[in-house]
């Protein structure tokens, strides 16, 4: 029996029972839109985080630490062990321009306006103490003003505006006043002299504002009691120092500073370059993608399930027609055949549906955060063939049953 | 016990001593030692009550199945020696089956009913429509190809089956009872189609448990209990009648 009149006679079965093939797709479809949205959106916020870093032409270099334990790679904890001493003896290093010191500042309330802005949306706002290099780094993207300069200034990212808005009454703008109430009872009155795009500040509604303002000091090892910050970023005079700066701090840090004394033993120092940041963002993206997609995967699974049950049943109701097909002289290889091209095709159509659906969903659902779509052509693929799998797997032992259908038993039935 | 018995060159099917038996409790016995050689052209018709082994009889020559003891051959091929695949492809082309209950395929059309057994037995794909045309108007439904069996009534779907057992030119054309669930007028048009096949030198085994209905045939093969009971040849005009062969066995 040629391959074409299988899919013939298959598809006249298909389209004899349309509501039971369409739900019987409809696993397969859901499974596979599944895993092709999750991948779209992952691509996309991938697209959009890394677009505007320029990972060649970058100096920073960035000093955190992590716990060992946790997914993706380690997580950044914000512990104040990067003493003043330390920030000097890297300043020394050869080959560095600039060390900032990073910190956060615990703020209780902010006003601007006469309104007080509080965490809306279950977003929380948060304040960092920097100094104004940290601007000139490639991750940090000024959209409109400068970065602060003096005492009394600071620089909010587009999530504050939006923050800000949500709130109601005056917009939050270039030479508005921000007051903070921090938590140890200072107030800071701050002029916006700048604005960073919604990607710099960690996902959050954040307002930069100088180190000055920044005050917690720890006992080094020496007994001496210094400012300590948590986080440390350095700049190299030139691109092709970045590596040779980056091993010289790390060799610094992990053996001689007061931070290596400082830090607990499930705590490790991490020095990265932005290459660095943007290979663990997206490793981490990924292995967050295979595991939402691990999931999806699960209904494609369930889908499957489908398939072979209504094949079964399928089998069963049409047993008087494989008695007639074997007793016109059909052998039990073209019986298979014929089941295993019926099941072919429902999971074939459900991958193509489902690459559709995923695809429509996840462009819809794009719109919502604003990230680029980026169509994940390799996931495309993996689905058709896993449609076309499922299909097949789901078929083998239905189409196993009606070749084993004895013609006389199937002859004699009314 | 009989002596082997050398088929005619004309023999297009024969049982050699075909035992067949089941096993229900205790074995039981639905074919007890059969010969029977049809000769081509031959019209026969089996008659028996039920459990004299009639359906075993015909599937067994149907090459549906196979006996535990003795022979079947099928134009000139020992069934018992066959692999699976190579009796479904002699069922295809040796054999046309028409059942009391039709069994045709309830979403193809009569065309494609008709032309069934060339999609497993014959690659060729074209001059189906022609050959499915021409069988169905000489069975007298040139005018339904395209008919599913649901649009056509008991007689026209016997017709397309007819048309359908004759499609890859069988050897042997088998009926079950084709006139079982038909009214006696419908019935009485498929006997004639037959006796026109008959006349256009088709070998035809018909089972019955009518004797109106067997007397269409040439002869009656008696079946009791599993073996031949009796032939009975009927007073047919034709002048070249032929005759079944048994071996008596009792």
């Amino acid at each position: 029996m040629r391959l074409t009149e299988s899919i013939r006679i298959s598809w006249r079965a298909i389209t004899g029972h349309k509501l039971r093939s369409t739900l019987t797709t409809l696993g397969i479809i859901v499974g596979i839109a599944a895993v092709i949205t999750f991948m779209v959106l992952g691509g996309g916020l991938e697209q959009d985080v890394l677009s505007d870093i320029n990972t060649e032409e970058d100096t920073g270099i960035q000093v955190v630490t992590q716990a060992d334990t946790g997914f993706g790679g380690g997580q950044t904890q914000s512990v104040p062990i990067y003493t003043q001493s330390d920030v000097a003896a890297v300043s020394n290093v050869s080959g560095v321009e600039s060390v900032t010191p990073s910190a956060s500042l615990s703020a209780v309330q902010l006003t601007h306006g006469g309104e007080t802005i509080t965490g809306g949306s279950g977003s929380v706002y948060g304040v960092t103490a920097s100094t104004p290099d940290r601007f000139e780094s490639e991750l940090y993207n000024l959209t409109a003003g400068e970065p602060f300069g003096a005492q009394n200034e600071a620089v909010v990212n587009e999530r504050m505006v939006d923050l800000r808005n949500e709130v109601g009454g005056e917009n939050l703008t270039l030479g508005d006043e921000l007051t903070i109430q921090l938590q140890d009872g200072r107030q800071l009155n701050l002029t916006v002299t700048g604005i960073v795009d919604q990607n710099t500040g960690g996902g959050q509604p954040r307002v930069f504002a100088p180190l000055e303002y920044y005050d917690t000091s720890v006992e080094t090892p020496s007994g001496d009691e210094e400012r300590a910050y948590p986080a440390l970023f350095v700049r190299a005079e030139n691109v092709d120092q970045v590596e040779t700066v980056k091993a010289a701090l790390n060799d610094y840090l992990q053996n001689e500073s007061a931070a290596a004394e400082l830090k607990t033993d499930d705590q490790t120092i991490a020095v990265q370059t932005v290459e660095d940041a943007v290979d663990q963002f997206t490793a981490f993206l990924d292995q967050l993608q295979l595991f939402i997609g691990g999931v999806a995967g699960l209904s494609l699974f369930v889908g499957s399930i489908g398939i072979a049950n209504i094949m079964i049943v399928s089998v069963t109701e049409r047993t008087r027609e494989i008695g007639i097909m074997k007793a016109v002289g059909a052998k039990k290889r073209e019986v298979v055949q014929l089941f295993l091209v019926e099941s072919l095709i429902l999971g074939i159509i459900g991958a193509f549906f489902g690459v559709l659906l995923g695809l429509g969903v996840g462009y819809l659902a794009l719109t919502v955060p604003g990230w680029p779509m980026v169509v994940p052509y390799s996931w495309i693929g993996i689905a058709v063939v896993v449609g076309v799998l499922v299909g097949v797997l789901a078929g083998l032992y239905p189409a196993w049953r009606g070749a084993r259908v004895d013609p006389i038993e199937a002859l004699r039935r009314e | 016990m009989s002596q082997t018995q050398s088929l005619s060159t004309d023999t297009v099917v024969a049982t050699r001593n075909a035992r067949r038996t089941y096993y229900l409790g205790e074995p039981v016995h639905a074919l007890d030692g059969v010969s029977l050689s049809l000769p081509a052209g031959s019209f026969t018709a089996v008659m028996g009550p039920s459990g004299s082994g009639k359906s075993t009889l015909m599937n067994l020559l149907g090459c549906l199945d196979t006996p535990d003891e003795g022979e079947v051959e099928i134009g000139g091929q020992r069934v018992t020696e066959l692999s699976d695949s190579k009796r479904a492809h002699l069922r295809g082309t040796e054999i046309g089956f028409i059942f009391q209950t039709f069994n045709l395929m309830p979403r193809l059309t009569a065309a494609e009913n008709v032309t069934l057994p060339m999609v497993f037995n014959n690659d060729v794909e074209t001059g189906r429509r022609e050959r499915a045309e021409q069988l169905l108007t000489r069975v007298g439904l040139g005018d339904r190809l395209d008919h599913v069996p649901s649009e056509l009534s008991g007689g026209q779907r016997q017709r397309v089956a007819t048309a359908r057992a004759l499609v890859n030119e069988p050897s042997l054309v088998l009926a079950d009872e084709p006139t079982g669930n038909l009214d006696t007028d419908t019935g009485a048009e498929i006997l004639r189609l037959f006796e026109e096949l008959h006349a256009e030198g088709r070998t035809i085994l018909m089972v019955t448990h009518e004797r109106q209905v067997a007397e269409h045939a040439e002869q009656i093969v008696h079946l009791v209990d599993g073996e031949i009971a009796e032939v009975e040849q009927l007073d047919t005009d034709a002048s070249n009648k032929r005759t079944v062969t048994t071996d008596e066995t009792h």
